[in-house]
């Protein structure tokens, strides 16, 4: 039901063993060559340059090759140059396991065609954010993903509103929050009534009833169901080649007066429309 | 009957992950605790045979654990249980600590059973 990447998928199906993965994955590492030594390789900077750009790295955040060429080491052109012979020459996962004689090339094929059917569910529809936002795909990816385990985790008919950037977030019953942090950072924030809080709490305990259940574990279910959205949604994002680690879920007890954006981000609202009576939201304080 | 310790700092999943071992008839869980340094204190006063241990926890997570239990008890197999299973680098990360598998959230009572069948 998860988002996968296609090792684990075959691992998972028992279509290779974690062995044979694990023998796949050594030959990636050998043969798909590090930016900084695919640099090397192609005479276009030396070693020594690599090692004073990595120390530079501990206090400046930036890629490896957007410092080479703010240094004047690289130019745009070696740059780019140097991103498409790593891509023209990565071994995929597939392949690796093709050359370590764990999967034929048709097995591959028909593998690759049974995990694309697979994961398709999770193939994302555009969502329209407002203007000027950065790495707006990894947002509408975000919010599609959450629409998406709202109907297959939760079950729960809904009608997605439009993204609207907001000043203040309105408040709710309760609400669950996950700090996304990595290449691209947001507080994900989950916003519910009290009756979606049950339903999420009989989705994931499994019960029809969640009436005597204690207020922890009724919070609980919803940080999990957090939990879940979210590390799924840094497996896409690692897929869109941006790496997103994920912070343990709280839970938040939003004042009447709703929570205010923290400084140095933009805070967009999608509502997620459920019944006339409950209020669903997901908010995200993206750091610009 | 194979004894299971359930790791996970969420009491929700804990909870459906005892019920799923209960209910299997071959597992019987030895109890849960909720981050990696309860889990290696665990696993040295219940003895299980199996470890389900989620990775992202408060505290000790879940791969620092996995790091020390392999070294302490060379016998107990230990099988992630994250919502971070399909980053592969995560993924990746595991199987070369020693974990023998890893099972994504939001997971089926059938898939969690299927794999620890396999241990």
């Amino acid at each position: 039901m998860a988002v996968k990447f296609f090792g684990q998928f075959l691992v998972e199906n028992n279509l290779v063993t974690r062995e044979a993965l694990l023998k796949a994955i050594d030959l990636q590492e050998q043969k798909n060559l590090k930016f900084g030594e695919m640099a090397i390789s192609t005479g276009y900077v030396t070693k020594e340059e690599i090692e004073r750009a990595h120390n530079l790295q501990l206090s400046r955040d930036m890629k490896l090759g957007d410092l080479l060429v703010e240094l004047g080491i690289l130019t745009l052109n070696q740059l780019n140059d140097i991103i498409t012979r790593q891509q023209n020459t990565h071994l995929y996962i597939g392949e690796a396991l093709v050359q370590v004689g764990a999967l034929s090339s048709e097995q591959l094929q028909a593998h690759l065609d049974a995990f694309k059917k697979d994961q398709a569910r999770f193939v994302s529809d555009r969502i329209e954010l407002p203007a000027g936002i950065a790495d707006g795909l990894v947002w509408e990816m975000t919010a599609d993903l959450t629409y998406k385990m709202i109907t297959r985790v939760l079950g729960l008919p809904f009608r997605a509103g439009k993204c609207q950037a907001v000043t203040t977030v309105d408040s709710n019953f309760m609400m669950a929050a996950l700090d996304l942090v990595g290449d691209v950072e947001a507080r994900f924030i989950l916003s519910v009534s009290e009756g979606i809080q049950k339903e999420i709490a009989k989705a994931i305990l499994r019960e029809k009833s969640v009436d005597t259940e204690p207020v922890e574990v009724l919070e609980d279910t919803v940080m999990e169901f957090v939990n879940v959205v979210c590390g799924n949604v840094a497996a896409k994002a690692s897929q869109m080649g941006k790496v997103m680690n994920i912070n343990p879920p709280v839970a938040l007890h939003p004042p009447a007066t709703g929570l205010q954006i923290p400084s140095g981000c933009i805070a967009l609202c999608f509502p997620i429309h459920v019944g006339e009576n409950d209020k669903m939201e997901l908010v995200l304080f993206i750091r610009q | 009957m194979k004894k299971v310790l359930v790791v996970d700092d969420s009491l929700s999943v804990a909870r459906q992950l005892e019920k799923i071992i209960a209910d299997s008839g071959d597992f019987t869980s030895v109890g849960h605790a909720k981050n990696g340094a309860e889990a290696i204190k665990m696993n040295h006063t219940e003895n299980p045979d199996i470890i389900c241990m989620d990775m992202n926890m408060p505290g000790m997570d879940g791969l620092t654990a996995l790091r020390s239990l392999v070294v302490l008890d060379k016998d107990v197999k230990v099988v992630m249980v994250t919502s971070l299973g399909g980053v592969g680098d995560k993924f990746t990360e595991a199987l070369k600590l020693g974990a023998k598998n890893v099972i994504s959230k939001p997971f089926e009572a059938e898939n969690v059973l299927q794999i620890l069948r396999e241990l």
